[in-house]
């Protein structure tokens, strides 16, 4: 009896093997921003090979480099930031957006003695002050577009200040160089616990439900297989409903993947929510995006974008997801904001 | 003890001088150059010894025109070169595969007539300099192309700092004004390419952006504003370039 057992579950796990082995393959690049977490939690789950893609995790160290892995076709798919996908569709690459992985998670950090000065929810609170930024960074980016869309002219209002790094904005904060940096997870927890900054705000105050990095991927890919890719964003749909329901095994699968303290980890994604993992396209907010980059000067052209942005693919994902669990109040609520956002 | 600790230190100094010239003297890095004042970067950063700072030995190769020049880059005799736009953007359409990764001087058109015609500025647009590289390189091509833009990013401070330079290098007796600028500026290159009327139906939509490598003058600019944040020039610089931000946090616990 026992060998029949043996032998029966051998074959199982040989069949098991060998439908994985079928599944249509990707390859994911992503950055180590805790608000990507989505992915981890799919393939830790299961998720990825339930709803029947064979998912490939790559890490990469800057959005330049998985920008370019992703056009030499090294990736399948990426998230590398909203402005580096959007600056290469500028130049004529044929990239689609998909989806997205992260929604806000910009902050402006002070020195503490600086914070009653910049307190309240009021954006004039920055007129006549010297800003540190990356330029080009999200922050940056939608910093003035909520300047813009608050009435400040911050070209005459706001002096901005250049750096090459996150790291090298906090240093200027830290020494007094500028009144207030912008900064973005985890650099905001880490200047505080680390250099005894604070935060003074967090944009989403400002401007809510902005776009952060969004899913891209060849077009081609994308035309060719759509259904491999309507299966990715189901897996990631679930994810996002077991991040929104089980936060201490959300918070385990984030830390154990991104290697980053678990304090930091809750910290910014349960307790102050600076940032949102949700795989909405955010149609709306990527033209939105683009037009404060055309707003700021940084890029001469116009360009059609919204030719880039395909959101039927998830909206196909969302429906199938939500036919299997029709009930499901989160499900649900994923539809109302896709309806609102796209 | 005193004997043994000078002896170490001694040995520990020829271990880095040696290291350093071992880096200054590797493989001769031949970079071409027009006779031309907009190519006045690529001398200024021999004669200041920037190339050397930037851990490269470069021989200075001279071209009498734009042609000859890109035919040796093509040819492999020489690694890199400073060559007229107008010129490296013909050879890129007509399937050369050179690819553009820093800029140089431009003339500026000056006079009345420059004021009643902008087909002056045109045409001298296209005579403005551009640093090309040959389509694809060995192992270690994108370190060394990022240390030779920086040598030339630091040649235009330098240029700053000491106009008198620029003199001293300039060619000719009646030249225009020029405006140096290191950085490639894609868009720029874009209306150029346009005007010129160069892209093919059979070109994929990216087929320029391809050939503009502009990610080396990124990472060049980027090094230089590490090693010195507060400098006016590599902040100006940067503020006019387009790249790709840095996104992302150390994948370490902090």
């Amino acid at each position: 009896m026992k060998s029949i057992v043996a032998v029966f579950l051998l074959l199982s796990l040989l069949a098991t093997a060998s439908l994985a082995a079928d599944l249509p393959k990707l390859r994911v690049g992503y950055i180590p921003e805790p608000a990507h977490g989505l992915y981890f939690v799919a393939r830790d789950k299961g998720y990825f090979k339930e709803e029947g893609v064979d998912v490939e995790l790559f890490q990469f160290g800057s959005a330049a480099e998985g920008m370019a892995a992703l056009k030499a076709e090294k990736l399948d798919v990426g998230t590398f930031g909203t402005t580096a996908p959007l600056l290469f569709i500028s130049k004529g690459s044929e990239f689609t957006f998909i989806g997205g992985i992260m929604i806000g998670g910009q902050a402006i950090i002070t020195r503490p003695e600086r914070l009653a000065e910049l307190s309240g929810h009021d954006l004039k609170v920055y007129k006549g002050k010297k800003i540190g930024l990356v330029k080009l960074s999200t922050g940056d980016v939608v910093f003035k577009g909520a300047l813009k869309k608050a009435g400040i002219d911050y070209k005459k209002d706001i002096t901005f200040v250049e750096f090459g790094t996150a790291a090298a904005v906090v240093e200027a904060v830290k020494k007094g160089a500028v009144d207030a940096g912008l900064v973005w997870p985890p650099h905001f927890s880490l200047a505080e616990k680390n250099q005894g900054l604070k935060v003074a705000h967090y944009i989403e105050e400002f401007y809510p439900k902005y776009t952060c990095c969004r899913i891209v991927a060849p077009t081609a890919k994308v035309n060719a297989d759509k259904e491999t890719y309507r299966r990715f964003l189901a897996a990631l749909i679930r994810a996002y409903r077991f991040y929104k329901t089980n936060e201490n095994e959300t918070v385990a699968i984030y830390t154990k993947s991104l290697k980053i303290d678990e304090d930091i980890i809750r910290n910014e994604t349960y307790v102050k929510r600076v940032a949102e993992s949700n795989p909405d396209p955010l149609r709306k907010g990527i033209l939105e995006f683009w037009q404060h980059i055309l707003d700021a000067g940084y890029i001469p052209n116009d360009y059609p974008i919204d030719k880039h942005i395909n959101i039927d693919i998830y909206k196909q994902a969302l429906d199938s997801v939500v036919k299997k669990n029709p009930k499901d109040k989160i499900y649900q609520e994923m539809l109302a904001f896709y309806k609102k956002n796209n | 003890m005193n004997r043994l600790f000078v002896l170490t230190l001694f040995m520990v100094g020829v271990l880095l001088s040696g290291v350093k010239s071992g880096e200054a003297g590797g493989s001769l890095f031949r970079l071409g150059y027009l006779e031309h004042t907009g190519a006045a970067l690529c001398r200024i950063a021999q004669l200041k010894g920037e190339y050397a700072q930037e851990g490269l030995k470069v021989e200075l190769v001279r071209f009498s025109d734009s042609r000859s020049g890109l035919a040796a880059l093509e040819q492999g005799t020489i690694h890199a070169g400073a060559f007229e736009v107008g010129e490296g953007l013909k050879a890129i359409a007509g399937g050369k595969g050179f690819r553009i990764i820093a800029g140089g001087g431009i003339p500026t058109a000056t006079g009345p007539l420059a004021e009643l015609d902008d087909r002056v500025q045109q045409r001298l647009d296209l005579s403005g300099i551009v640093i090309l590289i040959p389509a694809t390189g060995g192992a270690g091509e994108k370190e060394t192309l990022t240390r030779l833009t920086a040598a030339l990013v630091r040649a235009y401070r330098s240029s700053r700092a000491e106009p008198e330079l620029l003199r001293s290098k300039s060619v000719g007796t009646d030249q225009p004004i020029i405006h140096f600028d290191p950085y490639p500026d894609y868009y720029r290159l874009e209306r150029l390419w346009k005007r010129l009327d160069l892209h093919s139906s059979t070109f994929p939509p990216d087929f320029l952006a391809n050939h503009v490598y502009e990610e080396i003058y990124c990472d060049a600019l980027d090094r230089l504003l590490d090693s010195a944040p507060d400098d006016n020039v590599y902040k100006e610089l940067s503020g006019k370039a387009v790249c790709v931000p840095d996104c992302c946090p150390k994948n370490k616990k902090q």
